[in-house]
């Protein structure tokens, strides 16, 4: 056993804290200090890797085997949505962009694929604000990284949006008869994705450990948000002025991409890409920074 | 004894909660907190400074609500100090704290994977010592039931026998050991015994006789502030003497 600790002993965690500020060994400057907090959500992550693996494994036992049917409810809630967008709008020769439709199920692949999006998101703007509390007898009892729950909870559900896409591509592949080789650009569409929600998640429950409001906050505006969101029509009919103006709900960008590649095979606008690259990696690091300054206050609060 | 040998240094560690009357009051402070101050600061601990060194043990004795339980979760890392300075060297295991983060519709199997990780081992080395964590625990088929069906005595085995195995160099034990029955106990004071031979201590308790037995050093906390601290048996003689003449009174939990 001591031939354990010593062994243990260089990367050991050290505590270090002066009037409520963490030491950070080593003298860094501005530029470096920088650096280091833009790596630190993915150093992390990585540090306490075998910690969100339990934890979510966990979770997603909770989930699905208090059920009987466990996973099968997974797949058949969006195979029926998709089964009801296929039936009511099958008979649509054009899409709601204009561009005509190949086959019965492509208005349902169009609709479905801003949905998948879109309820991506709602799900963590609903649950972020309850997170914290979720978990306060581990925050109050444990050196749990807090910071860490949302990366969890994030994950857990891409799980469920998986499945949706899963879904999705099966049903082009069917019914369109084919895949497009942009379908291979979906991880790439993931990862600026799983970072937006990462950030608002982050945001959103730090200021749900201390107000409840953020909790009704979000109900109210989520409804709401959905039409301001291009999910069952397209904004490509709007006037240029408008447009420009959609642009600035980040969803929009990334239902546009995703419908793009996965249901017209086209590679999207470069500069939407860009631009919604940006607004996700902004809303990352953001997020992070409010998370962390709030941090020592919500084990506190909670 | 050198420097090097400090694990824990405390200087003038202070505390503040802040109290807010209202969750309006708590937003005026996010956003006009430069201008103007929307809370009553409650002071849980005013001034604590001690030293730790490697392989002594440190008994911590004071009455309810004088600020123990802030003190460990701020060595445990768990919350900052307002004002003061920590310094903490070494892996630290807060035992007993774990009971109380079971999953209680879970297996004891499966929270011992959970409680690992959450103390912070590794996949890999929670399934090493598995076998011998159900060893120590002793709670027998037990191990493959839901935590809702255990009584609080297993609960506390099953947790002391995880944080047993975390090859912690800092371990702080909070009271609760009476929980188990004499022959646990016992256990988990024989095994508190061996890890002092390696590795730093701090104890709270109520009862002085545990305290006297396990500690070489103790310290007083009082209101927030160390009254007393040295040697435990005179730390111990002063508390015992005192809390036979200072009366329970209330105004110890007022917020101001």
């Amino acid at each position: 056993m001591t031939r354990l600790i010593h062994r243990q002993a260089p990367d050991a965690p050290l505590l270090h804290v002066v009037d409520g500020k963490q030491v950070v060994p080593g003298n860094y400057n501005l530029v470096q200090r920088f650096g280091l907090f833009l790596l630190e959500p993915f150093t992390g992550a990585w540090r306490h890797r075998d910690l969100i693996a339990a934890i979510l494994r966990r979770e997603l036992r909770e989930r699905f085997s208090g059920s009987v049917a466990g996973w099968v409810w997974a797949v058949v809630a969006p195979l029926i949505s998709l089964v009801t967008y296929t039936l009511v709008f099958g008979g649509a020769v054009k899409l709601p962009n204009g561009n005509p439709a190949n086959s019965p199920i492509d208005y349902a692949l169009f609709v479905f694929g801003g949905l998948i999006a879109f309820n991506f998101f709602t799900e963590m703007a609903y649950r972020a604000p309850s997170l914290l509390h979720e978990y306060a007898h581990y925050l109050k009892q444990t050196m749990f990284p807090a910071e860490m729950l949302p990366v969890i909870s994030t994950l857990r559900a891409t799980t469920y949006a998986s499945i949706g896409l899963a879904l999705m591509l099966i049903c082009q592949l069917i019914f369109g008869g084919t895949l497009y080789w942009t379908v291979l650009l979906l991880p790439l569409w993931f990862i600026p994705f799983l970072a937006f929600l990462l950030g608002i998640t982050w945001l959103l429950s730090a200021m749900g450990a201390f107000t409840r409001d953020t909790a009704y906050l979000m109900m109210t505006i989520a409804p709401v948000l959905m039409f301001a969101t291009p999910v069952f029509w397209s904004h490509e009919t709007l006037s240029p002025v408008w447009k420009l103006l959609w642009y600035a709900n980040i969803l929009t960008g990334f239902i546009e991409i995703i419908r793009e590649i996965v249901v017209f095979g086209e590679l999207p606008n470069g500069l939407v890409v860009a631009w919604t690259v940006f607004l996700s990696s902004a809303t990352f690091w953001l997020g992070y920074w409010f998370f962390r300054r709030q941090q020592d206050g919500i084990t506190d609060v909670i | 004894m050198s420097s090097d040998d400090v694990v824990i240094k405390a200087r003038h560690i202070a505390k503040a909660y802040k109290l807010y009357d209202s969750q309006g009051d708590w937003l005026k402070q996010q956003l006009l907190g430069a201008a103007k101050t929307y809370y009553k600061s409650f002071w849980a601990l005013k001034d604590i400074s001690f030293e730790v060194q490697r392989g002594e043990s440190l008994g911590i004795i004071g009455r309810n609500g004088c600020g123990k339980s802030t003190l460990l979760q701020i060595i445990c890392g768990m919350t900052r100090p307002t004002k003061g300075e920590i310094w903490v060297k070494g892996r630290v295991a807060p035992v007993l704290a774990l009971g109380a983060t079971f999953d209680l519709e879970a297996t004891g199997r499966e929270n011992v994977l959970i409680g690992g990780a959450v103390l912070g081992l590794k996949r890999y080395e929670i399934f090493e010592k598995f076998d011998s964590i159900a060893d120590f625990a002793g709670i027998g088929d037990f191990m493959d039931q839901p935590i809702k069906l255990y009584s609080t005595g297993m609960r506390t085995r099953l947790a002391f026998a995880i944080c047993a195995h975390m090859n912690a160099e800092i371990l702080i034990v909070d009271e609760a050991l009476s929980v188990g029955d004499i022959a646990f106990q016992q256990k988990c004071i024989d095994w508190i015994d061996n890890f002092r031979r390696t590795g730093t201590l701090l104890f709270v308790s109520h009862s002085t006789g545990e305290l006297s037995r396990l500690c070489n050093h103790a310290i007083w906390i009082d209101g927030g502030r160390v009254r007393q601290g040295g040697d435990v048996a005179e730390v111990v003689r002063a508390y015992k003497k005192a809390t036979r003449f200072e009366k329970d009174s209330m105004s110890r939990f007022s917020a101001v």
